[in-house]
């Protein structure tokens, strides 16, 4: 275990000092997967397809907020499906619409769910998501969750349309149109998707809220098993028997990312770097605030207690009394 | 010289003011009645944008059947049940946005006190160390 704590520190270390270099980099690594995987996928118009362009629309969600991303990528999915149906594209913009109006909009800060969960799909670990929501978030997550699925098999049936569609009439046009709701509707795949990945959300939610130890790590252990469990009974049930053993490899390997992913963010998160720029009459400052992440909660209630040891004035600064440390403890813990 | 104290204090004011803090300061400039009517009624517009379009997509579904029996329909309950069900949504999502922006409005409202307190105090400190020069 050692080791690994100390190439959590290595790694935390790193990210603090590099932190205003790395995050573009990582989403720009990100953006870059998920337009190739949509390209990939259902990548019908080959002028959205040249490096270029995936290049030039990666590079400007590497430096915007996420929700410009999946603003891009719902439009280059759409654009796709438009260069070889309009019909098609105009139900998908009405669908997404309806979702959007009813339910995403209330969960704006989770908007790159519904990106993650179909490019996840299409690497065959969706199962990650649910486990690492449950982990993060509240159960609220259910919402922007369900409308992935949802856009993820919609995109699934437009492909097949795709290639129903022939000469334009009116009379196709209201075929591939009943074809696509029936198929959306009476998709028991979806729905059970749906259900399986809400509860499992709300299990690792409510098993992560318990007092008890390795609440973490017993949570996502229970959702692994749980999205094992669920989708064996699904696919036993849809008759899909050739799906079970990507389906428990995917899962096994989900929980496993989410194991990581949570060993690293409780450094991560608590060392978020804050650079900060104010001004008073007499000097700029460029402040780059570091929080004292390597001092665990055990540790500051000592430093807490022994004020007047030698060692806590370390940590404080010279131009302060000891009146301000208590002061600004207080403020921390609101 | 550098007054260590101050900085700490704008650095932190700095920081919440960047992150957290700029939806609060956003919503303090709007009474919590007018915010929260707003919100509702900005809820209740995109539900009926959106209900309108799932009525779309229905008749558009049902579009055989509509014309075959455009003149025997019983449009009066049709017209009902439709009414009834946007009712139905409405207020759902009235009743609904209106307890959750009034609890985030509250929420913010108390994070804005402690910012309040805090810029008093460097104002305090401002005060203090003109008194000194």
């Amino acid at each position: 275990m050692l080791p690994l704590l100390e190439l959590r520190e290595r790694v935390k270390n790193f990210y603090q000092r590099y932190d205003m270099y790395l995050l573009p980099v990582i989403k720009f690594i990100f953006a870059l997967v998920v337009f190739c995987l949509i390209n990939k996928d259902i990548g019908y118009d080959a002028r959205l397809k040249s490096l270029p362009i995936v290049l030039g629309i990666s590079l400007l969600s590497a430096f915007t907020p996420s929700a410009v991303m999946v603003l891009l990528a719902t439009i280059i999915s759409v654009l796709h499906v438009y260069f070889i149906s309009p019909i098609l594209s105009i139900m998908i913009i009405a669908i997404l619409m309806i979702l959007y109006l009813l339910f995403i909009r209330y969960t704006p800060k989770l908007g790159y769910v519904l990106l993650a969960i179909p490019i996840l799909f299409q690497l065959k670990i969706p199962y990650m998501l649910p486990i690492l929501l449950g982990l993060v978030s509240t159960p609220v997550a259910m919402i922007p969750t369900s409308c992935g699925v949802i856009i993820y098999f919609l995109f699934q049936i437009i492909k097949n349309a795709v290639t129903m569609q022939n000469n334009i009439s009116i009379e196709d046009i209201l075929q591939l149109y009943t074809y696509v709701v029936d198929s959306l509707i009476g998709n028991r795949q979806m729905i059970m998707t749906i259900v399986i990945f809400s509860l499992i959300i709300m299990a690792t939610y409510f098993i992560r809220k318990m007092s008890f130890n390795y609440a973490f790590e017993i949570s996502i252990l229970a959702g692994g098993l749980l999205s094992i469990l669920g989708f064996l009974i699904s696919y036993l049930i849809l008759n899909r028997a050739d799906q079970i053993l990507s389906m428990i490899i995917g899962s096994i390997v989900s929980a496993g990312l989410v194991y990581i992913i949570h060993f690293f963010k409780l450094t991560l998160d608590y060392s978020r770097v804050e650079h900060a720029t104010f001004e008073d009459d007499v000097y700029y400052y460029y402040v780059k605030a570091v929080p004292k992440a390597t001092v665990t909660i055990s540790e500051v209630n000592i430093r807490h207690y022994n004020v007047k040891n030698s060692k806590a004035r370390e940590f404080s600064d010279p131009d302060t009394d000891e009146s301000d440390i208590y002061n600004f403890e207080e403020d921390n813990d609101n | 010289m550098l007054n260590f104290k101050k900085i700490r204090l704008m650095t932190k004011l700095a920081v919440y003011e960047k992150k957290e803090g700029k939806e609060d300061i956003y919503l303090s400039k709007y009474y919590k009645t007018d915010y929260v009517r707003f919100q509702v009624l900005k809820s209740i517009l995109s539900a009926t944008v959106g209900y309108g379009l799932i009525l779309g997509m229905i008749a558009l579904y049902k579009m055989e059947y509509l014309i075959k029996n455009a003149v025997t329909l019983n449009y009066k309950s049709l017209g009902t049940y439709i009414l009834g069900f946007y009712i139905m949504t409405i207020t759902v999502y009235g009743l609904g946005s209106l307890v959750y922006y009034s609890m985030k409005y509250d929420a913010s409202r108390k994070k804005l006190a402690r910012y309040f307190k805090l810029l008093k105090r460097l104002e305090k400190l401002y005060n203090d160390s003109a008194q000194e020069s």
